[in-house]
């Protein structure tokens, strides 16, 4: 694992990527110090207290992190989860690799190992925080009440991330050149999309949601984090477990397409 | 102990049965492993890495199953593939290091073993360069660093001198040499080259067609062979035969002045020129058998399958 996350971070566009990552949070941050500071949201409103900002921190304000973390989270996934592995497919290193005391599961899973800690660092680990950060700041008693904001935040990004890392090392394993398998992450979670919105058209039904990742996920972080909805919109809605059965569906097709290709030796058929 | 013990091995891949009824033990301490192509030797060898289950019958290496025990059989494996197995974007020292950790060696000392196993092969000078800038022939030496570093009982190696210019392959089997005779490391070495396994092995496995067509132990086969002699005479008459069968060997004449002998361990071939001259023979020509491996090959691709032991 040490030599997976040494290589990764080896790369100037990861480090960038990492840190434009980071962005959202910091602003995120701000927003809550600002917000449960009242001197400086007097200050900022040239000393008037009904002109001042305010911005609730709630379910809503810790969504939209959520959704300003995990796609660009994606972006990242993108690139460094094909670069775990393209260096060891590129020369077959595998049948190497394999030839020592280490199992294909524990490669996968030391792989996907490295690429979760990545996503952690820019998703639940400082959404965690910002909730203690408000939790601390906070005039009144704040965390217990919200509690469901932090579990929520916990599952989204750990779904989130479980996902993202299956689906790009998955790809990366079948695509030789690794920009291939980078546009490939992006391709297999914004086409099906597209696809399943032009069925919701011509069918007349909602069902065709069931392939749009982004539909999907956005869906289960709005109900994990007790975001609602105008109640006109209910009616198109998915129900949870539709949704979920569509996400381990897609995993396990992760899992059937690695188990496939990380082996030391193909077997020819025929 | 025998190094590896197969007992009516069968390994099927895409419902094929790629070998079918493996069985014998090889205790040598270099085992040659030849054989066509399509003979099913990278099936063996990938068998015995555990990356191939057994449908029937049972391998052993050191006296573990490599069904139950692959992990353990593995730990005490170096292997060297065919063709490329590396990581390119990695310098030489970086891949052998990552290699030995992978094989158990502690962090703190698998630096050092690289830097030892890069010298040892002669990588040395290019150790802090990425593999993708080697040559070929750097290419495979890498590939035996990484095998050697982390000090393996077995080193399997599939096609060592593959694509090796001459002078490349000839360091290539020095090496083999110096590895087998350095320390208790025992070798399977799989090449299709005979005269690469005759210069490194002391024991043989044919396969043909899945299957073994033979085990041959090459010491004793050139022991044998030692044994064995060809003379053209002139003038040797039958107390010629008679003063040599006094020694103790067995001979037979034959037109033409030429005699076959068979000389016991005590013999030597001096002796043999001190009774030519008391009887006035000329030894015009003295040849010992040469049953080589390429004969003992030939001969096990003609036989019928199911042959086993030859020369022992």
């Amino acid at each position: 694992m040490k030599y997976a996350a040494a290589d990764l971070w080896s790369s100037r566009i990861t480090n960038v990527l990492f840190f434009l990552c980071i962005v959202p949070t910091l602003i995120s941050m701000s927003v809550i110090y600002v917000m449960n500071n009242d001197v400086i949201r007097l200050l900022l409103s040239g000393g008037s207290n009904a002109a001042a900002p305010k911005i609730a921190i709630d379910e809503r304000f810790f969504y939209g992190m959520l959704q300003g973390q995990c796609w660009p989270a994606l972006v990242l996934t993108a690139w460094i989860g094909p670069k775990l592995i393209a260096g060891d497919l590129a020369n077959d290193a595998l049948p190497t690799i394999l030839s020592h005391p280490i199992t294909r599961l524990e490669y996968v899973v030391a792989k996907l190992t490295v690429l979760a800690a990545f996503l952690s660092a820019i998703t639940w680990v400082p959404m965690s925080l910002l909730f203690f950060f408000q939790a601390y700041m906070s005039p009144q008693p704040w965390a217990w009440a919200h509690i469901h904001i932090l579990l929520g935040l916990l599952v989204g990004t750990m779904l989130w991330i479980a996902l993202l890392s299956l689906l790009s090392i998955a790809l990366a394993s079948w695509v030789k050149w690794r920009i291939v398998a980078t546009g490939l992450v992006f391709a297999t979670v914004f086409v099906p999309a597209g696809v399943g919105t032009v069925f919701n058209a011509v069918m007349r039904t909602t069902w065709g949601n069931l392939i749009n990742l982004p539909y999907i996920m956005v869906t289960l972080w709005r109900r994990l984090l007790h975001v609602s909805i105008p109640a006109m919109f209910e009616r198109y809605e998915l129900p949870t477990t539709a949704l979920l059965i569509a996400l381990t569906c897609m995993c396990v097709l992760c899992a059937m397409a690695l188990n496939a290709r990380i082996r030391a030796r193909e077997v020819v058929r025929g | 102990m025998a190094v590896i013990e197969l007992n009516g091995l069968e390994v099927r891949l895409a419902n094929r049965v790629v070998l079918e009824s493996l069985s014998g033990k090889l205790a040598g301490k270099a085992v040659g492993l030849l054989g066509p192509n399509g003979s099913g030797k990278s099936t063996l060898i990938n068998t015995l890495l555990g990356f191939h289950a057994p449908s029937r019958g049972t391998a052993h290496v050191f006296g573990l199953d490599v069904r139950q025990q692959s992990r353990q059989i593995r730990a005490g494996i170096g292997y060297m593939p065919e063709n490329d197995s590396f990581i390119g974007t990695m310098s030489g020292i970086h891949f052998v290091r990552y290699m030995a950790e992978l094989a158990g060696v502690p962090a703190e000392n698998a630096l050092e073993r690289a830097h030892e196993a890069m010298f040892y092969v002669g990588l040395g000078e290019v150790r802090y360069r990425k593999i993708n800038t080697y040559s070929l022939g750097m290419k495979q030496l890498v590939k035996l660093a990484q095998a050697i570093v982390h000090g393996a009982k077995l080193l399997i190696l599939d096609e060592p001198t593959n694509g090796l210019d001459p002078v490349a392959r000839q360091r290539m089997i020095q090496l083999i040499r110096e590895v087998r005779d350095a320390g208790d490391v025992n070798l399977l070495i799989s090449s299709h080259l005979l005269r690469d396994v005759d210069e490194t092995c002391d024991e043989v496995l044919i396969l043909k067609k899945g299957r073994v067509a033979a085990i041959c132990n090459l010491e004793e086969e050139r022991r044998a062979n030692r044994r064995f002699i060809e003379l053209e005479t002139v003038a040797a008459s039958e107390n010629f035969g008679e003063a040599v069968r006094q020694l103790g060997c067995e001979c037979a004449s034959f037109p033409g002045g030429r005699w076959k002998l068979v000389m016991p361990e005590s013999i030597e071939i001096r002796d043999l020129y001190n009774i030519a001259a008391q009887q006035g023979v000329q030894i015009r020509r003295m040849n010992y058998r040469r049953d080589s491996l390429e004969d003992i090959f030939l001969n096990a691709m003609e036989s019928k399958l199911g042959v086993a032991r030859v020369g022992v």
